[in-house]
């Protein structure tokens, strides 16, 4: 486990500040991941590598989905697969729903609103690329 | 043989982690993890000892479970004792936490205060309430016994108890609420990758 403290003064590392802006996405990418329909803990692990490029720490998500369900956001069922060992898979409740509909809502106008601000930014960036 | 040896302790390893969690629930984390492993190996062909390395020490997994348990528990809550146990744990890990549960304990003692006095109002109503010397002047509020001489002496009248007991449920509200808020927001910021 990385310390998570900042020393005051020390400037914010970008990988830092990336590894806290996934962290705080974390909770809706599980969500989302089960929007079409149930999937058991891998499978939520690799739909968000080959969907968002979110590659998570297997340790992670487990937990997470562990606390989703005591919030009442997840269900979970154990269903028998022909690997020979039963398999919990999670799906949305209608509380996870309504939940997620409302973090996808406040993310999109969130991140509009940021994509507006660094557009000159990356407008610059495509100039120099440009010559 | 030796893979199914190396899960076997790490299970064992994490049910002992788990121990504060209800025996069902951690037998579930335990078989979840235990699928996890078994389908890692066969989908990607690693071995048990990659797949147990990337899920990080059963030690760790187990504290994440927990604390994610304890604190989503604790931000429902009214108990003080489940509250203060769940900023005990966020304490451990910053600064914040630590202040957070001293103001918690102000909180909590100053609400008890209140209360307490009401109750003792009607039991001691010369000893108890809000003091003033013999100029009129506030000197304290709660018990004194013996009562302090000098012209020192309680404001009469039985108004104190309903005030106090206002007060004192207004305070201990207003503390529970600022410490569920504020587990709710740790655990946002709190949730490891």
């Amino acid at each position: 486990m990385v310390k998570e403290k900042l020393q005051p003064g020390e400037p914010e590392q970008p990988d830092r500040w990336e590894a806290q802006l996934r962290k705080g996405a974390v909770e809706m990418a599980a969500l989302a991941s089960l929007w079409q329909g149930r999937l058991y803990g891998l499978e939520i692990l690799r739909f968000l590598e080959t969907h968002s490029q979110m590659a998570l720490a297997e340790g992670t998500i487990y937990p997470v989905l562990n606390r989703l369900k005591a919030e009442g956001l997840l269900t979970s069922e154990w269903v028998e697969a022909e690997a020979g060992h039963p398999r919990k898979y999670y799906s949305l409740t209608e509380t996870g729903r309504d939940r997620l509909r409302q973090m996808a809502a406040a993310w999109t106008s969130f991140s509009r609103g940021l994509s507006r601000l660094i557009e000159p930014v990356v407008h610059e960036k495509e100039r120099s690329n440009g010559q | 043989m030796a893979n199914e040896t190396t899960m076997e302790s790490y299970l064992t390893n994490l049910r002992l982690h788990l121990a504060p969690l209800t025996i069902a629930d951690r037998e579930e984390i335990v078989l979840e993890i235990a699928a996890h492993v078994r389908d890692s190996a066969e989908e990607s062909g690693a071995t048990v000892e990659a797949i147990l390395n990337r899920l990080g020490p059963a030690e760790a997994l187990a504290a994440q479970y927990r604390d994610g348990l304890l604190i989503t528990k604790a931000s429902r809550s009214f108990s003080p004792v489940v509250l203060l146990r769940a900023t005990l744990r966020v304490a451990s890990k910053g600064f914040a936490g630590i202040v957070v549960f001293f103001l918690a304990i102000f909180g909590y003692a100053m609400g008890g205060g209140f209360v307490l006095m009401a109750l003792l109002k009607p039991i001691f109503p010369a000893n108890t309430g809000i003091w003033l010397d013999g100029d009129g002047h506030f000197i304290s509020m709660g018990m004194q016994f013996p009562t302090p001489g000098s012209g020192a002496h309680v404001i009469p009248g039985l108004w104190y108890i309903p005030v106090a007991l206002i007060a004192g449920s207004l305070t201990l509200l207003s503390t529970t609420w600022a410490i569920r808020n504020f587990l709710r927001l740790s655990q946002r910021l709190r949730a490891k990758l």
